[in-house]
């Protein structure tokens, strides 16, 4: 029984850290407990939350996905491109933005678990590429898609929550249960935390480090998706530097750089704890240089933290 | 005269008390001789006295003065020179930079490139590396000229502050004219003062080179003597002692059909094939000395190695399948339970329960590939019951508990996977006598249900408590194998070295 509640003490340790730090912007910033700051939060929430899944994700299984800002933004410019110029219907032009997600992550898994090259190094690759790849599929223009994809994140009324807030959340607890409740994520664990003793426990282990990376590509994917209406635009430039957010909440939310320990709800609560601080931070009128500073020193107390707590 | 080394009382453990009471003296341009079976203490000796390890207590006297060095540059800076059998040298270097590193001249800004050339080229004059440059990249090099590159890194000390010079295992990898060559430079070396501790299986080369001998056992020195007056075969009789021959079960038993067959096999570590078989119901042990190809075996049986070639084909009723990657061999039912166990079998900062069920998540039977958490954990707790496992219960994290309980629940994955093809390697080392003899009951129980199992040990004293027949590899060669009741531990002590002496030894 112990055990168990330690087990919960982990996500609960950061939980307690999101509520002092929305109870201090709720002392310090006149406006912090307002509908306009939760506005904020919800609609910018979902894209990371996404992309966060896949990144944790990839962490446990010891690599990294360095390209899923370059994605989300190569999705955006699928979507609108094949809404607009190809005049198809948005969930047709969704599904082809999420493929592409799709399909880089599948060249960095391949590259990465079968070629046996550094997933670091692969990934990187498809972070130029990627954007470069956005850049060509939208003649390097911002492409305006306008209402039809905006609705996905406002509120629907009466449930006051967006579809891409309600997908998100859905995706958490589906991830966390794949996670903790299947062989895959277990695997996943396994190969993260000791390569060599999984292959020995007869795992095949390329096409779980595959996998992982494909389903990072698709989050990514559908994090463009959810940028993209967030935006009402499809942007070239967007999500640069996405990727160090995610992986930033998902080590806030107790992801070991060198795999095999994480979890996703703790990444999540990452992701709410980097939007509160910006929105907060924001709300104290404190310059963009000094919010860079302040996140950044939360990011390595957060690793400063774990560190000590897991001692 | 005060010796060059004295060491008094010295103990060290691990797990186990690993050496006890060792007292040596060496005196100033002797050759020492240090020879006993794997895991007799000899690596821990040689630690201790080059810095790399500290004594639990005794004392060291280095030239009269007390010596107790805190690193290995401790050591170096009192004239202590290694060479070490797993090579201390780095890839990506030249062989220059190799041999000069601990070393390097210096000038007034940084490394003076030239000497370190002219340094290093006399160096590997001097051991018999004329040929190449010493700008090679090491990776180019053979084992046998990295191992020469070892012994002039080692000889690379000014020869005026070199005090003693170990060379654990130095000929593993040399033709004998190299070997020759060796034991010339450490003959001129001690006659203008050096010491030398020579460590070594090839009993023959320690009895023609060194001075004095020293026969290590379990911890303890048995003997230490002048060369002149011993043969090999003393010195082996030594090192196995005598309480040997106790077969706790020695009635003959019946096997089943065979189980596993291993046609052929070879790989970048054997390079000559290796074929056995193992009935179900019997055990295969496999004895030879450390470096003599066994763990590179089983790893190439469970179908791990590089450039493996040949076949493993696991037989069951109507049906045979061939082994040709791990995944395959561990859902065909072979186990692998590896000699590392950090690194191979252990997931560290996991729980118990992950540890017992990973090779076997399938077997829990959860529809659509979800694990029940109630189902594993019962299922782990009755394992860790049957094994007696010692810990808080399968949600404790596995790095607490000790080696012993770690390697039950090796053992214990697998049978949860429900293996019945198992591969051994070292399956007791570093494990208390109780988690011992637990492993070996468990092991006997799955024999008798039918198991066929494969079991690589140093210990002579398990082979031949547990096994039906004992194959002996020697140099990564199949020697010889031998059945219950015809084998005595001198016997498979002398198979084991036989192709590191270049004599045959008569079929058993």
């Amino acid at each position: 029984m112990l055990r168990k509640l330690n087990l919960l003490f982990e996500e609960l340790f950061i939980f307690i850290a999101l509520l002092l730090l929305v109870a201090f912007f709720g002392v310090m910033a006149e406006n912090f407990f307002t509908a306009g700051t939760l506005m904020a939060i919800l609609t910018q929430l979902p894209a990371l939350t996404v992309v966060t899944i896949g990144m944790t994700l990839v962490l446990i299984s010891g690599g990294i996905d360095l390209s899923v800002g370059s994605v989300v933004a190569l999705s955006g410019g699928v979507i609108g491109i094949a809404f607009t110029v190809f005049e198809l219907p948005l969930i047709i032009a969704a599904a082809l933005g999420i493929l592409a997600g799709g399909c880089a992550g599948l060249v960095n898994g391949v590259l990465g678990s079968y070629f046996r090259l550094p997933v670091f190094i692969v990934t990187l690759g498809m972070l130029e590429a990627g954007r470069g790849l956005a850049y060509m599929v939208t003649d390097s223009q911002t492409v305006y898609i306008g209402a039809s994809i905006q609705a996905l994140s406002l509120p629907i009324s009466g449930i006051g929550l967006s579809p891409s807030f309600i997908m998100s959340l859905t995706l958490v607890v589906l991830a966390q249960y794949a996670l903790t409740r299947t062989i895959f994520g277990r695997y996943l664990i396994a190969i993260g935390t000791n390569e060599q003793a999984a292959k020995i426990s007869g795992i095949r282990t390329e096409p779980y480090l595959t996998w992982v990376l494909v389903i990072s590509g698709l989050l990514a994917g559908l994090g463009g998706l959810m940028n993209a209406a967030y935006l009402g635009a499809s942007d070239p430039n967007a999500a640069i530097g996405l990727e160090l957010s995610a992986i930033a909440a998902a080590v806030i939310g107790g992801t070991s750089l060198m795999g095999g320990r994480g979890s996703i709800v703790g990444a999540f609560i990452g992701v709410l704890i980097i939007s509160v601080l910006q929105n907060g931070l924001a709300q104290l009128g404190v310059s963009e240089p000094v919010k860079r500073l302040i996140t950044g020193l939360v990011i390595i107390l957060a690793v400063l933290l774990d560190r000590w707590r897991s001692r | 005269m005060t010796a060059r080394i004295a060491i008094e009382g010295l103990d060290k453990s691990f797990a186990t008390p690993v050496l006890k009471q060792v007292a040596l003296q060496i005196s100033t341009g002797s050759i020492h001789g240090l020879v006993g079976e794997n895991g007799a203490g000899k690596s821990t000796l040689i630690n201790i006295i080059s810095g790399l390890l500290p004594p639990d207590s005794g004392s060291m006297a280095l030239d009269g003065k007390s010596y107790s060095p805190t690193s290995r540059k401790a050591a170096l800076d009192a004239g202590i020179a290694l060479a070490s059998q797993e090579l201390s040298l780095i890839d990506t270097l030249s062989v220059a930079e190799n041999i000069l590193l601990t070393s390097f001249p210096q000038r007034a800004l940084g490394i003076n490139r030239h000497a370190v050339r002219q340094r290093a080229r006399v160096l590997m004059d001097l051991v018999g590396l004329e040929q190449l440059s010493p700008q090679t990249p090491l990776a180019q090099l053979s084992l046998a000229e990295k191992q020469l590159v070892e012994l002039a890194k080692a000889l690379s000390m000014p020869e005026d502050t070199t005090r003693l010079l170990i060379l654990d295992e130095p000929t593993s990898a040399l033709t004998s004219p190299q070997a020759d060559q060796l034991h010339r430079i450490i003959k001129q070396r001690s006659a203008s003062g050096l010491s030398v501790i020579y460590v070594s299986h090839r009993l023959d080369d320690v009895l023609s080179v060194c001075d004095t001998v020293s026969v290590l056992r379990d911890g303890v020195i048995q003997l230490t003597a002048a060369c002149a007056s011993l043969t090999s075969n003393d010195l082996i009789r030594e090192m196995s002692g005598e309480e040997l021959l106790r077969h706790s079960d020695d009635k003959p038993r019946t096997f089943g059909d065979v189980r596993l067959t291993v046609e052929q096999l070879s790989s970048v570590d054997f390079p000559e094939p290796i074929s056995l078989h193992c009935h179900r119901g019997e055990i295969l042990g496999i004895a030879g000395l450390a470096g003599a190809g066994r763990s590179e075996l089983l790893h190439a049986i469970y179908g791990l190695s590089a450039e493996r070639q040949g076949r493993v084909v696991l037989h069951a009723a109507g049906q045979d399948s061939v082994i040709d990657s791990a995944s395959t061999a561990a859902n065909n039912g072979m186990a692998l339970i590896a000699e590392d166990r950090k690194s191979q079998g252990i997931f560290t900062g996991k729980t118990i329960s992950l540890n017992t069920t990973i090779a076997g998540l399938g077997k829990l039977g959860g529809a659509l590939s979800a694990i029940l958490p109630r189902r594993e954990q019962r299922v782990t707790e009755e394992l860790i019951a049957q094994l007696k496992v010692k810990c808080e219960g399968p949600l404790q994290t596995i790095d607490k508990l000790s080696g012993g309980n770690q390697q039950k629940l090796l053992v214990a994955r697998w049978l949860q996977a429900k293996s019945d093809v198992w591969l051994l390697d070292e399956p007791t080392r570093g494990v208390d006598v109780g988690s011992k003899l637990a492993i070996h009951d468990q092991l006997r129980q799955s024999r008798d249900q039918g198991a066929a199992l494969l079991i690589v040990s140093s210990e002579l004293e398990e082979l031949t408590a547990l096994c039906d027949r004992i194959l002996v590899l020697s140099d990564k060669k199949a020697v010889e194998t031998y059945h219950r009741g015809q084998w005595d531990k001198e016997m498979l002590l002398e198979a084991a070295f036989s192709n590191y002496q270049g004599v045959r030894v008569a079929a058993g």
